[in-house]
């Protein structure tokens, strides 16, 4: 019903327009177009013989009809309403050659046998340009919008000034600017390319001077600035130091008020991100951390894993402050970014030997803290008669893809979650029986985080011994984890099968819907002896493994990372791995 | 535009108007009422209605009522197919669903403003 021509669909006339067009001429609307009216003031073009005539029904002489139509043979006007009555109709029908009339409110060609719109390539032009002698005539704004309209059935709403927003090439507004600061570079920007790509290196990766025994916080720093969900929420500014500042002083009321840990933690990523490779140092963090965590601010060699616990706390902490009344369940992770990355949620059956009433908890946990196996490379039946495993009997050597006698990380989970049978000074107490009962304790994971961090237990203090000492003991760790054989539903169906539980084991867990592969990324190592050790991170960029040691960042192979005496391992979902990697800017 | 209970449509002679057929605008009003014209004549005359107008259309654009109306003819062309479709076919199809949801905020706004402007140029 339509052809093309210079790419402009152009309707076919109906058979009235073309008997029309056959006896007036190729151009029979020329006359009207004297006719055309642009009103103010929404700049729309209408058709009124005199500029102030009111156009009413030649027939029922009603002005206030919704379509009015001239007929474009004899001018006379006339309503149209279908269904009602179309005294347009009428007109056609009794005079041959009267079909084509026009709507004098929308200056649009009409015929009245056929009840549809028909069009014209002439007066549709010229009711454009009259639009748009009107528009630059009577705006201020730039008119050029004005000349894309389609010649076919011009659309009055292209032309009104209102509705368009002129194309502007985006520059900072003063907030944006603010958090530009003179550190950053653009990312695309010809002049800085050469610093970008001459550099092998992935965006974000930059030494930490060791301040005196920092490469505790070093290391932790590190892991944390490429764990992918917390970079990406503060490189994505969701925490702004320069408004979060503003709101701290507000609280509080007082100019010195609390630093917030969050706010340097986004001028760290700020500063790390930067493109400087030239080594940082993370004083100002530092002191903001010894202020938060008062009784560990000392110039000694600090855990690891305690700063990396003080830190989230920390984060979480401030946060909390401002949504004090916001009350969200405890591991969902809705309070804060740190929990929202790291926090799981740990399921713990404890079930009463006698009776075999179970209760089950839920606790939230932002890391998994796993002992190594007391014995060196013992089988996974090991001594104590505390291991029970009721269905598996075979120790861990048994199983076909454990090399016996080496630890390995999944190991440490299965022992995690196997169910263990509490000595008898641990009995607890039993409701339905009403008395302490020996009973049986099962972990597994209800809720899976994004970032899974993994301790590997190394240092043993004892408060009996009155000592500490270290693990030495190689673990293995896998840099692709699948977390499904230890998640709720798996742990207990495969101890009771495919049943229902007699306690509430049936819901749905609630990573049901998220995969449960997660991706290596980045392990923290400890060389060394407790009280004269090293802490060093290796992370793994776009399937590149990188050793970042305080102030030195090297590249280097896998082996030496599989070597590695891991301490804590961060694996992050699949699905936000991969993500990453992909939108690594460098070769 | 409005719908007539009528089934028969009566043919109009060319010697006698037929009597005015009910208003197509306020259901209320009294077509008799000479008034409604002449509001109507004043307010083209004045230019108020093309303003009246405009703003009709701003308001039905915001609260998602254009989109509506567009989706149901869209709908509707999918329906019967492109080439059997005509302007009055649309009209009809989305006029009683068009008048029935124009939300209430935007008559009581259009009507202050009509009665501000007969107010202000009352004789």
């Amino acid at each position: 019903m339509s052809s093309k021509i210079n790419g402009h669909v152009s309707p076919q006339p109906c058979p009235h327009l073309l008997v029309f067009r056959s006896r007036n001429g190729p151009k029979p609307f020329r006359a009207l177009q004297d006719c055309i009216r642009v009103k103010p003031p929404g700049g729309r073009a209408a058709i009124r013989r005199e500029p102030t005539e009111v156009p009413r029904c030649g027939t029922c002489e009603e002005s206030s009809r919704s379509r009015l139509y001239a007929c474009v043979a004899c001018a006379a006007v006339f309503c149209h309403a279908p269904l009602l009555h179309s005294h347009a109709s009428d007109h056609s029908l009794s005079i041959p050659g009267h079909e084509i009339a026009v709507d004098v409110d929308r200056a649009e060609l009409f015929c009245c046998a056929c009840g549809d719109q028909v069009y014209d390539r002439d007066f549709d032009a010229a009711v454009v340009l009259a639009q748009t002698v009107n528009a630059t005539a009577t705006t201020s704004t730039s008119g050029s919008t004005a000349m894309q309209c389609s010649v076919a059935g011009s659309q009055p709403e292209n032309l009104r000034k209102r509705r368009r927003v002129d194309y502007r090439p985006w520059e900072p507004d003063s907030g944006e600017h603010i958090s530009r600061g003179n550190q950053s570079i653009p990312l695309l920007d010809a002049a800085n390319a050469s610093l970008v790509s001459s550099t092998q290196q992935p965006w974000g990766l930059r030494g930490l001077n060791n301040l005196g025994n920092t490469c505790f916080m070093n290391s932790i720093l590190q892991a944390l600035l490429h764990t992918p969900p917390l970079r990406n929420y503060f490189l994505g500014d969701r925490h702004n130091r320069y408004y979060c500042q503003q709101k701290n002083g507000a609280i509080n009321g007082t100019k010195n008020s609390r630093l917030c840990l969050a706010c340097d933690m986004d001028a760290l990523f700020s500063a790390v991100f930067s493109g400087d490779r030239t080594p940082y140092s993370p004083a100002k963090f530092l002191y903001s951390w010894w202020q938060h965590a008062a009784n560990l601010a000392s110039y000694e060699q600090q855990d690891a894993h305690e700063f990396f616990i003080s830190m989230l706390e920390g984060i979480h902490e401030k946060v909390e402050k401002d949504k004090r009344k916001f009350q969200s369940p405890a591991g969902s992770g809705d309070c804060c970014i740190a929990h929202r990355v790291f926090s799981g949620i740990l399921r713990s059956d404890v079930m009463c030997m006698v009776c075999g009433f179970t209760s089950t908890t839920y606790d939230p946990c932002v890391d998994i803290s796993l002992d190594l196996e007391p014995n060196q490379g013992g089988s996974g039946k090991s001594s104590s008669a505390k291991s029970l495993n009721s269905f598996n009997v075979e120790a861990d050597c048994m199983r076909p893809n454990q090399n016996c006698g080496i630890s390995t990380l999944k190991g440490c989970l299965e022992r995690f979650t196997r169910a263990e049978k509490l000595g008898s000074d641990q009995k607890l107490f039993c409701q339905k029986c009403q008395v302490r009962q020996e009973s049986l304790k099962q972990m597994s994971i209800r809720k899976l985080p994004l970032v899974s961090c993994f301790h590997v237990k190394r240092f043993e203090h004892s408060s009996i011994r009155k000592m500490s000492r270290k693990v030495d003991r190689y673990l293995q760790f896998p840099f692709s984890l699948d977390m499904a054989p230890y998640l709720s539903s798996s742990i207990l169906r495969s101890r009771f099968g495919n049943r229902i539980f007699p306690f509430d084991g049936d819901e749905q867990d609630a990573s049901n819907d998220l995969s449960t592969e997660f991706e290596l990324f980045a392990v923290v190592t400890h060389s060394g002896r407790l009280d004269a050790g090293h802490y060093v991170t290796y992370l793994r960029l776009s399937n590149q493994w990188y050793k970042c040691d305080d102030a030195w960042i090297t590249q280097v192979n896998e082996s030496i990372v599989r070597a590695a005496q891991g301490y804590m391992m961060f694996y992050v979902q699949k699905v936000l791995y991969y993500k990453e990697s992909e939108n690594q800017g460098t070769s | 535009m409005s719908h007539s209970h009528k089934l028969v449509i009566k043919r109009s002679s060319m010697s006698r108007p037929p009597p005015p057929p009910p208003p197509t605008t306020n259901k209320d009003q009294q077509h008799q009422n000479p008034s409604f014209q002449e509001i109507n004549i004043k307010l083209i005359q004045s230019g108020e209605k093309e303003r009246l107008k405009e703003l009709l259309r701003e308001r039905l654009l915001e609260c998602g009522w254009i989109d509506e109306m567009k989706a149901l003819c869209r709908a509707f062309t999918r329906k019967k197919g492109r080439n059997n479709v005509t302007v009055d076919d649309l009209v009809h199809v989305i006029s009683p669903k068009g008048r029935a949801s124009v939300p209430n905020s935007v008559k009581a706004e259009l009507l202050q403003r009509i009665r501000a402007f007969l107010a202000s140029t009352a004789d």
